[in-house]
């Protein structure tokens, strides 16, 4: 059994604290159901215990390998969803986008959520909106110039959030 | 080129990068680029964030929301439960070992006073199962015991609820049964111990019967025994 495998409950509850939010997160992101998002936490913590003696973190992090687990639950969920018959016509539709390109989504909006207010500003309005940098720069009643440097070090601070997070491309 | 005229250039960068500067500041900022390599470095650090930012959707930065309150006792009753079911699963495994070894008594006293004193130290002989599907995995191994061996199977991957039976195959080719078993928990191993009356060296093959399908591990002739 690798050293470092996942096979105490304390185990479990040390991954949970370390990662159970992230994972919440992502499921809500994708399941669009806070039960369903519950559900799939719970299923995948347990799905971990069970296959704990496999997990050897020389291999990857345990981050990784518990959204590994995640996306299967979430795929097994969606196909569980998606059999039973549909009553009204307004139900959310898992899979719109590939879970794959869904994680990544996420997981950048989740690095944006961590950077500072300012700089999440200056990329959400420039960038993600599209918005010109003279009217971004009156709103907030600051220099283009300011704008400027608040997309440079939110993009620095994007990064940092990303690497802190686990994400690798 | 002096750190202060770098970071006029560097707070470019990210606009660079994003696409956003006008042809005249792009054209400008490349030209500095091209003669200073850390700028360079920073520009090429930054190129792949840019790339993934456009992945966000700007109308999804709400907060997280906050775990549930008693998921994680949840989580961990759910634990507690599995474990202890494991436990009982050990226990009836025993019982069974313990009536198949009170059945095979009366031939084991006659094969000791046939054979002589029982080999009670010889390590256990693994078993290894070869052209599995994907994602099943079956290990047995096999420890000599006075009334023939004990038989201890690891098994994984099965649909939860199969039925598994296990026979060992002796010299002359008849099967011994060893016990059955069913495969519980999807994504767990379960292990098995069973026995068979069947002696260690003069086992062929062990064979694991699941659901539908059979397993078959062969097992080399030693050449030390022949029946």
């Amino acid at each position: 059994m690798p050293q470092g495998a996942l096979t105490q409950e304390s185990d479990v509850r040390e991954a949970y604290a370390a990662h159970a939010g992230e994972l919440y997160g992502f499921a809500v992101r994708s399941l669009e159901d806070r039960g369903l998002a519950e559900e799939a936490v719970q299923d995948t913590f347990l799905r971990a215990w069970r296959a704990g003696d496999r997990f050897d973190p020389q291999i990857g992090s345990l981050r990784t390998w518990l959204f590994a687990i995640l996306r299967n639950v979430v795929i097994d969920l969606g196909r569980a969803r998606a059999s039973r018959p549909v009553v009204t016509g307004d139900v959310p539709e898992v899979g719109h986008e590939p879970l794959e390109e869904m994680l990544v989504s996420w997981q950048v909006e989740e690095a944006l959520r961590r950077i500072g207010d300012q700089h999440r500003r200056a990329l959400v309005e420039t960038y993600l909106r599209g918005r010109p940098y003279a009217d971004v720069a009156s709103e907030l009643g600051v220099p283009e110039g300011t704008i400027k440097s608040r997309v440079y070090y939110g993009l620095r601070a994007l990064r940092n959030a990303l690497e802190e997070m686990g994400y690798d491309d | 080129m002096t750190t202060d005229e770098c970071r006029v250039w560097r707070e470019r960068l990210g606009a660079l990068v994003l696409g956003q500067l006008g042809p005249q500041e792009r054209a400008a900022t490349e030209a500095h680029l091209e003669g200073c390599p850390d700028c360079r470095a920073e520009a090429d650090a930054l190129a792949p964030i840019a790339a993934v930012l456009q992945r966000a959707d700007p109308e999804r930065l709400t907060p997280t929301p906050s775990l549930p309150p008693g998921l994680a006792d949840r989580i961990a009753r759910r634990i507690a439960a599995e474990r202890r079911a494991a436990r009982r699963r050990k226990v009836r495994l025993g019982l069974v070992l313990g009536a198949a070894a009170a059945a095979a008594t009366a031939a084991v006293l006659l094969a000791l006073s046939l054979t002589g004193s029982p080999n009670t130290t010889t390590p256990a002989q693994t078993v290894a199962f070869q052209h599995l599907p994907s994602g099943v995995s079956v290990s047995a191994s096999l420890q000599s015991r006075p009334w023939g061996s004990d038989v201890q199977v690891h098994v994984r991957g099965f649909p939860p609820g199969t039925l598994c039976m296990v026979w060992l195959r002796g010299a002359d080719g008849e099967r011994i049964p060893a016990g059955s078993f069913r495969y519980v928990y999807a994504g767990e191993t379960d292990e098995a111990e069973l026995s068979s009356a069947l002696d260690p060296p003069h086992v062929t093959a062990v064979g694991l019967e699941a659901g539908s399908r059979t397993f078959v591990a062969h097992i080399p002739s030693s050449g030390s025994t022949h029946s």
